[in-house]
């Protein structure tokens, strides 16, 4: 189904001004609803089958927004949202919420949450749209229909909504972390056990590093604060400096140690927020500046990313620089996947 | 948390979109509906919208007069889209087809009966020497084999000692090779409910009947039966939705949907030609019921009688 055109530009205002308010409360969102006439949007004379049509795409995407991986805020914001355009559309018999087997227990145990944190009102409300059967229990989420698409259109699903996801911090856990210690501690043991000196192993066989389970551990905490502070200020990040600056900057990185994390988190957040300001012939293609979570985007987009990087690298020969080369893997592995901003056109007005 | 909180102090006309709303969605769809305004061109509802949402909600809430037609809770109701064997140009991008749903209870032999498809009703035989004596047998009573195919099974309807088992073929022909299809089997339709089945959603399954005459099913949806649906057990399978075909008309008069398919027709523009009764023997025969000029007629049935 090709979208309501503006629907989700409005759902997400809406949202997104609930989410700054920073509050759960039905009121607060009763009284954005108000400000901005939200039921109006059923308005315009339109026709009962196209406003059945309507009405159910409308609560479709409405949905979306209920499910995880939305942050909690914005989960409690869509249930309201829910709540409003169901009692305020005016298709008769109304139009249900579809909602898929699979997402049931999800949503069973965010009434529990709810409850358990006395979010009282918005418990009430779901429980009000169950008794008034206002869903419809389905084993798919999305209808399906059979129109060949004129252009696949890909839902940009708003990154401030989402919580963040720590892929980082899921796969690098504590017990890993101990694991890999244990590991190491033993091979370290073995390798004394086998070379002439019994106290130290045999220089011949260093061949790692000995601290890097430490480092580790570190580069995933800077990871976290990292995304932390950068989530913070995400919100308040202008556009302003030359691209260029982003080379000279990444000139100042020299190799790992701890001791220069919260240095290198400054830099690197610095560099990757700023964002060229097009010149005023390409002011239509100005490049925007979107949060590169370390999963989400990745899995969707890699061939951008991939472009990213080729892209880049042109740039940072013009610069002649040759940081990439000395970041030790790791590092950059984890810099390129989180750090890159996904610069959204596919021209760099940069280059040319 | 009151509802009231919701809604509009004053009274609004939904049918106006307000002035100085900030809604984005709002703003375009007033540009829409200006554009329309100016240009007219589309004013009302036409027949065809009007039908096509009366077949969809003609049925929503109807609860049977005997309470054993019910249908109970925690009923699945499966909605399939069947798609029509014609293959017209114009249909290249998106295919016709009718929308019906199904209780997860009915057996298979009542989706295959509820299907109408043109082919059924046709009457094979050339009939230009005796037009007054084309047989009332129409496809459906003399061909009544069908299958289903749903995940890798036939289901062939065997209720009438005349149904053969179309599937035959095709099994012997995936078997006689190592044609890279697993173990396809076949069984019979009526013994088997919609509740039985394997089913995926979005993958096409082929209804067979008279043959040859072969139907796309794809499974949309599948959901719990709720307090505003039809409960009526006897109305299912439903049918919500339907293509509309335009009928040919006879070339003669343009007025009456043709019933009667000239072939090598002397006294006709065309070949193949098309005519209404009455234009056809006004044509082709004389007052006596002598057949004129040489031709090869056939009775037609056009696609769109389901209309």
């Amino acid at each position: 189904m090709s979208s309501v055109p503006g629907l989700q530009a409005d759902c997400e205002e809406l949202l997104g001004a609930f989410q700054e308010a920073d509050t759960v409360r039905f009121e607060r969102l009763a009284e954005l609803w108000r400000e901005r006439r939200f039921h109006t949007i059923f308005y315009g004379r339109i026709r009962a089958l196209e406003r059945n049509k309507l009405t159910k795409k409308t609560l479709e995407l409405a949905q979306q927004y209920f499910l995880p991986p939305y942050a909690f805020q914005i989960r409690v914001g869509a249930l309201y949202l829910l709540y409003g355009l169901y009692s305020t559309q005016l298709c008769q018999p109304k139009q249900k919420i579809r909602i898929a087997l699979k997402d049931w227990p999800e949503i069973q145990k965010f009434q529990q949450d709810l409850i358990d944190s006395q979010h009282y009102d918005a418990a009430y409300i779901f429980r009000t749209l169950r008794l008034a059967r206002a869903f419809h229990f389905t084993a798919m989420p999305k209808l399906l229909n059979y129109r060949t698409k004129k252009k696949i259109q890909e839902n940009e699903l708003k990154e401030e909504f989402k919580d963040p996801s720590n892929r980082v911090n899921s796969l690098i856990t504590n017990d890993v972390l101990e694991e890999l210690m244990n590991i190491h501690d033993h091979y370290q043991k073995m390798k004394c056990v086998i070379s002439a000196d019994k106290s130290q192993p045999d220089k011949a066989l260093s061949l790692i590093k000995d601290e890097f389970v430490i480092t580790l551990k570190d580069i995933t905490l800077e990871h976290q604060e990292w995304q932390q502070n950068r989530m913070k200020l995400f919100l308040n990040a202008k556009e302003t400096d030359e691209i260029s600056n982003k080379k000279e900057e990444g000139a100042l990185l020299e190799s790992e140690g701890s001791e220069r994390a919260s240095a290198l988190a400054r830099i690197k957040y610095r560099s990757y927020s700023a964002v060229v300001e097009a010149s005023k012939s390409r002011r239509h293609r100005q490049v925007k500046l979107e949060s590169a979570e370390s999963g989400s985007n990745y899995g969707k987009s890699p061939s951008r990313s991939k472009k990213n990087s080729r892209r880049l690298q042109p740039a940072g020969r013009r610069d002649a620089v040759e940081i990439k080369g000395e970041m030790q893997v790791a590092k950059e592995t984890v810099t390129r996947h989180i750090g890159m901003p996904i610069i959204t056109e596919e021209e760099n007005p940069d280059e040319e | 948390s009151v509802e009231t909180l919701m809604s509009s102090d004053k009274e609004d006309d939904p049918d106006v979109i307000p002035e100085d709303s900030s809604l984005q969605t709002l703003r375009i769809r007033k540009k829409a509906l200006e554009r329309r305004e100016e240009t007219i061109i589309v004013d009302r509802a036409c027949r065809q919208e009007t039908l096509a949402y009366e077949m969809e909600s003609h049925a929503i809430g109807k609860r049977p007069d005997n309470p054993t037609d019910l249908v109970e809770e925690g009923e699945l109701l499966l909605t399939l889209n069947i798609f029509y064997p014609v293959i017209f140009q114009k249909h290249k991008d998106h295919k016709p087809y009718q929308t019906v749903l199904v209780l997860g209870s009915q057996k298979l032999t009542e989706l295959r009966d509820s299907i109408s498809c043109v082919s059924d009703l046709q009457i094979g035989g050339e009939f230009s020497s005796q037009p007054d004596q084309a047989p009332e047998h129409i496809s459906k009573d003399l061909y009544k084999s069908a299958f289903f195919y749903f995940e890798g099974i036939f289901y062939n309807d065997k209720r009438y000692p005349e149904c053969r088992d179309l599937s035959r073929t095709i099994i012997e022909w995936s078997e006689s090779h190592d044609r890279g299809y697993g173990n396809l089997q076949s069984v019979k339709m009526e013994d088997y409910r919609f509740n039985d089945l394997f089913l995926k959603i979005g993958f096409p399954y082929l209804f067979c009947h008279q043959g040859d005459c072969e139907h796309i099913i794809i499974i949309t949806d599948i959901r719990l039966i709720h307090h505003d649906d039809c409960l009526d057990r006897n109305l299912y399978p439903l049918l919500i939705k339907k293509h509309w075909l335009c009928t040919r008309k006879c070339f003669v008069c343009k007025m009456y949907t043709a019933r009667w398919v000239t072939n090598n027709d002397s006294l006709a523009p065309e070949d193949p030609c098309f005519f209404c009764d009455v234009c056809f023997r006004m044509l082709h025969y004389d007052a006596e019921g002598n057949k004129l000029g040489e031709f090869l007629a056939y009775p037609y049935v056009d696609p769109g009688i389901f209309n």
